[in-house]
């Protein structure tokens, strides 16, 4: 069931020209990049490479310095509830409030979105056996990362960023992170950007590719065509551009990560 | 996003709440027995009487030694910190607990722009110390009413602890932690960067700006007052100087004495609450738009 289509054709997801500087560093540079409407797509960088503030800039958390992000045709404006409102967000850690219950959790994002959907947050909480009443601090890993999927799913915002969602889980729950993403993406035609230096779980997920280093984007295009068009496999086609030097002579230092949580 | 404050912030509340029937507890104690010498002593019929306290120093002098020690400097070190701890406690944790812990990405990426957030939160957890101000004062009022007939307000362990300016004191420490808490993204830090200023600012304007929030009154000496006072500076219960409870009498010139009537109460209490309000204020303001900025 495909409910969602607000772009009329439009790409889920354009950035023009997009930069952030922290104090004299660039975080990131010249960042333009389309993502069609229902994609699973991939962003690849290693630590550093501006992952995180490309999508704190996408879902609103983050001013660009430059440049500008669209989603599904209208221009993103940082901090504004129109904007935040068209993102669901999954934080890398997945941070949820420790002293409240998963149906806190749910009361929250209930009280501070306008489109929450209560009846799928708490079916999916039954499917997966997470008891409402149990205290976050109580869950493991695994359920953490499904409650914040829940809560940016429940949002019913078109577009889902998700950002180093699997690093911190053991493999077990990393596969069936991965497995409820996937159905959840399918179900209900939502449009998906990922970033993740998992490159192995990447290939199962997506079918469209990014590549991020150096504060600029090096590839980015359909997985299979991209495949096809390198004739190499996706973790090696992966790699061979991470290693690439950045497409176009920079002087900036590209380790500002630490600088991104500011 | 009431009750997300309120399940934020519940046991910030509860806490305050247990301090504050802890302190009515003591204070029903003490005050009970304190009324009932109260009318032992006959100071009810000498207050009553034309010349008031005056007439009876000897009934005065027994009740305040015998109370006096439970409202001395002791007691009034400990509650000159207390508006201050409650203020830190409570606004340090604010903003920076969200960056500490990293959940200023889940709070802030909802579909709440984070400066609205934060002013809905602090419009709400300011009501709730005001509330918390208040109660405290209304019980520490209640407490010392006798002591107040006999000494007036304007006593620094008194004034300080009635009327408007305690929930003003906590109201700027309040506002001092939580702009510190953001600046310096660590509640513990941000509570000491917050304590020390708010300690200084509170201890200058008592002792040296309070004393002429107004211009004092002149008290020209003549043949029936300013005799043998050598205590006649400073605040006691009824100043040989002046004769009359609660006025403060500031210093002597050679043409008579300076002082604060005690009528002036409430003027001063409204100037001094009015300070620390507009320093609260400025200090959430601040706050408010830097958050904004940084969304930014």
């Amino acid at each position: 069931m495909t409910q969602h289509d607000p772009g009329g054709g439009r790409p889920a997801l354009r950035t023009d020209r997009l930069g952030r500087r922290y104090g004299r560093v660039w975080g990131l540079r010249d960042c333009t990049l389309e993502v069609p409407a229902g994609v699973v797509a991939g962003l690849v960088g290693p630590n550093g490479a501006g992952k995180t503030t490309l999508l704190e800039m996408i879902i609103g958390l983050l001013e660009p310095t430059e440049g500008q992000v669209s989603v599904f045709g209208e221009t993103s404006r940082a901090g504004t509830a129109e904007t935040l409102a068209r993102v669901g967000y999954v934080a890398q850690d997945h941070p949820l409030y420790r002293d409240f219950s998963v149906a806190d959790m749910f009361h929250l994002g209930r009280s501070m979105n306008p489109r929450w959907d209560q009846g799928l947050a708490q079916q999916r909480m039954s499917a997966q056996g997470i008891p409402l009443k149990r205290k976050v601090k109580q869950l493991s890993g695994g359920q953490r990362a499904q409650v914040s999927l829940t809560m940016a799913l429940a949002k019913r915002a078109p577009l889902l960023v998700l950002d180093e969602p699997v690093s911190s889980l053991d493999p077990v729950a990393r596969q069936e992170f991965t497995q409820e993403l996937t159905a959840a993406a399918a179900d209900s035609g939502l449009t998906v950007l990922i970033s993740s230096h998992v490159v192995t779980e990447l290939e199962r997920l997506c079918n469209w590719l990014i590549v991020l280093a150096g504060g600029r984007v090096q590839l980015a295009g359909p997985t299979s065509d991209l495949i096809a068009e390198h004739q190499v496999g996706f973790e090696q086609l992966v790699m061979a551009y991470l290693q690439r030097p950045p497409r176009a002579a920079t002087t900036d230092d590209p380790d500002s990560s630490k600088a991104v949580t500011r | 996003m009431i009750w997300v404050n309120w399940r934020q912030h519940r046991s910030a509340a509860y806490g305050c709440l247990a301090v504050l029937i802890g302190l009515a507890v003591y204070a029903i104690m003490v005050g009970t027995s304190m009324r009932t010498a109260f009318g032992h002593d006959g100071l009810i019929t000498c207050l009553a009487s034309s010349k008031g306290a005056v007439g009876c120093p000897d009934a005065v002098m027994t009740f305040t030694n015998e109370f006096g020690s439970e409202v001395n400097i002791a007691f009034w070190s400990v509650a000159l910190i207390v508006p201050g701890l409650i203020g830190v406690l409570v606004g340090a944790p604010l903003i920076a607990r969200e960056l500490e812990f990293g959940t200023w990405r889940l709070a802030w990426s909802q579909s709440v722009p984070r400066a609205r957030w934060l002013a809905i939160k602090l419009a709400l957890v300011t009501a709730g110390l005001v509330i918390v101000g208040a109660a405290m004062t209304a019980v520490i009022t209640w407490y010392r009413a006798p002591m107040d007939r006999l000494t007036g307000h304007f006593q620094h362990n008194i004034y300080d602890f009635e009327g408007l300016v305690p929930t003003a004191y906590i109201l700027c420490a309040f506002g001092f932690a939580v702009l510190a808490g953001l600046v310096i993204r660590r509640s513990i830090p941000a509570m000491i960067a917050a304590f020390l200023p708010w300690l200084a600012i509170r201890l200058v304007i008592e002792f040296v700006f309070r004393s002429s929030f107004m211009a004092p009154l002149t008290l020209t000496c003549g043949a029936s007052n300013c005799q043998g006072n050598n205590g006649g500076y400073g605040i006691s219960a009824v100043p040989p100087a002046t004769g009359h409870i609660g006025d403060w009498v500031l210093s002597q010139t050679n043409r008579g004495f300076l002082y604060q009537p005690a009528d002036r109460f409430w003027a001063f209490q409204s100037i001094e609450a009015g300070i620390f309000v507009a320093l609260a204020a400025a200090a959430l303001g601040i706050a408010v738009w830097l958050l904004h900025r940084r969304a930014a």
